[in-house]
C-alpha cells in the first residue's frame, strides 16, 4: 500500500521526470555504473586472489589489500550514486523488483565480508614473518569473488525480472 | 558487397535462434560478457594507471604486466566468444547499429594502440622498469588505453539505446 505511493510519489518527482526526459542520461549513468563495476570487481579479484595465495603470492599480503582497499570502497560510492539514479529514474521498474532486492542482500553480504576479511589488515604488522592466510579466510576470499559474480548477474537480470 | 544474406543464414541457425527466443540465454551471455568486462577493464586499468606512474602491487613494470595479462587475455577471450553469440543471434540489426559499429572501431583503436606499445616501450621496459614517473611513450600508451577501452565500454551500453 504505502510503498506504491512512494513508488508513484518518486516517479512523479521532478527530478524522476527529468531524468527520463533527457534520454543520455540513462546510458551514460549506466556506462559509469559499468565502469565502476570493473574497478570494484577488478580489485576485488586481485586482492581476494592474493587473499586465497594464488596471485603474487611473493608480495606481503597486507601491501597487496591496503593497496586495493580504497579503490573497492570508492568503486562502491560511484555504484550507490549510479544506482540510485536508477532507481530514482525507474522506482516503478526497480523496487518491485524481487531481483533488485537479492542484488541489495548480496552487495551487503559482499561487502560486509571485504571488509571482515582486510580489516585485521588494514593496520600496519606489528610482527615480521609469514603473513598467508588461515585457511578458512581463503575459503572466503573464493566465496566473495563467486559472491560478486552473482551480484552482476543479478544487476543484468533486473532488466529481464519482474 | 552485401553482408545482410551471410548475416541473415546465421541468424536463422538453430543456435542464433535458440539464443534469440530462450528466455534466459540472452541475458546470461550478457551476464558472462559484463564478468569479463569487468576483468579486462579492471585488470588493464592497473596496467595503465602504473604505465602513468600510479604505482600498484608490484614496485616493477614488467611484473606487473606478467602477473595480470594472463587475467586480461582469458576474460577477454571469454567477451569475443560471448560477443559473437550475441551478434550471431541479431547480427542483421548489430551491423545498423551506430554504436555498435564505432564500439568495433574503438577496439581495434586500443588494439593498434597495445602493439605500438609492446614493439616499443616495451621493448625497452628493463631500462624504465622502476622508473618514476615511465617515459613518455608509455604514459601516452597508458592513457590512451584507459580511455579507448572507457569508450569501448560506453558504446557497448549504447548499442542497447540506439
Amino acid at each position: 500500500m504505502s510503498s506504491s505511493l512512494i513508488i508513484a510519489w518518486i516517479y512523479a518527482s521532478p527530478l524522476s521526470t527529468a531524468i527520463r526526459d533527457i534520454l543520455w542520461v540513462i546510458p551514460t549513468v549506466q556506462s559509469i555504473h559499468i565502469i565502476a563495476i570493473t574497478v570494484l570487481f577488478g580489485s576485488a579479484l586481485i586482492s581476494d586472489l592474493r587473499l586465497a595465495g594464488v596471485f603474487a603470492s611473493d608480495e606481503p599480503l597486507r601491501g597487496v589489500v591496503r593497496r586495493y582497499y580504497p579503490w573497492m570502497r570508492n568503486a562502491l560510492i560511484v555504484l550507490l550514486c549510479t544506482g540510485l539514479v536508477m532507481i530514482i529514474a525507474e522506482p516503478d521498474r526497480v523496487l518491485v523488483n524481487s531481483t533488485f532486492w537479492l542484488k541489495m542482500a548480496l552487495v551487503v553480504t559482499a561487502f560486509s565480508m571485504t571488509w571482515l576479511l582486510r580489516r585485521p589488515l588494514m593496520r600496519p604488522a606489528s610482527h615480521a614473518g609469514s603473513d598467508d592466510a588461515s585457511r578458512p579466510v581463503k575459503a572466503l576470499a573464493w566465496l566473495s569473488i563467486g559472491l560478486w559474480c552473482v551480484v552482476i548477474i543479478c544487476g543484468r537480470w533486473i532488466a529481464y525480472t519482474i | 558487397m552485401d553482408i545482410q544474406p551471410l548475416l541473415q543464414a546465421v541468424q536463422d541457425t538453430s543456435v542464433a535462434t535458440l539464443i534469440r527466443e530462450s528466455g534466459s540465454a540472452f541475458p546470461m551471455l550478457e551476464s558472462v560478457h559484463v564478468i569479463g568486462i569487468a576483468i579486462v577493464y579492471g585488470t588493464i586499468a592497473v596496467v595503465d594507471l602504473r604505465l602513468l606512474g600510479v604505482t600498484a602491487h608490484r614496485r616493477g613494470a614488467l611484473k606487473l604486466i606478467q602477473d595480470l595479462l594472463p587475467y586480461t587475455w582469458v576474460a577477454f577471450v571469454t567477451c569475443v566468444i560471448t560477443g559473437l553469440l550475441m551478434f550471431c543471434a541479431n547480427g542483421t540489426t548489430y551491423v545498423q547499429n551506430t554504436a555498435f559499429l564505432f564500439k568495433m572501431g574503438l577496439l581495434m583503436l586500443a588494439g593498434i594502440n597495445m602493439a605500438v606499445f609492446h614493439l616499443g616501450a616495451f621493448r625497452r621496459i628493463a631500462e624504465w622498469d622502476t622508473q618514476l614517473p615511465p617515459p613518455r611513450q608509455a604514459r601516452v600508451a597508458g592513457f590512451s588505453s584507459l580511455l579507448l577501452w572507457a569508450g569501448v565500454v560506453f558504446l557497448g551500453r549504447w548499442i542497447a539505446f540506439l
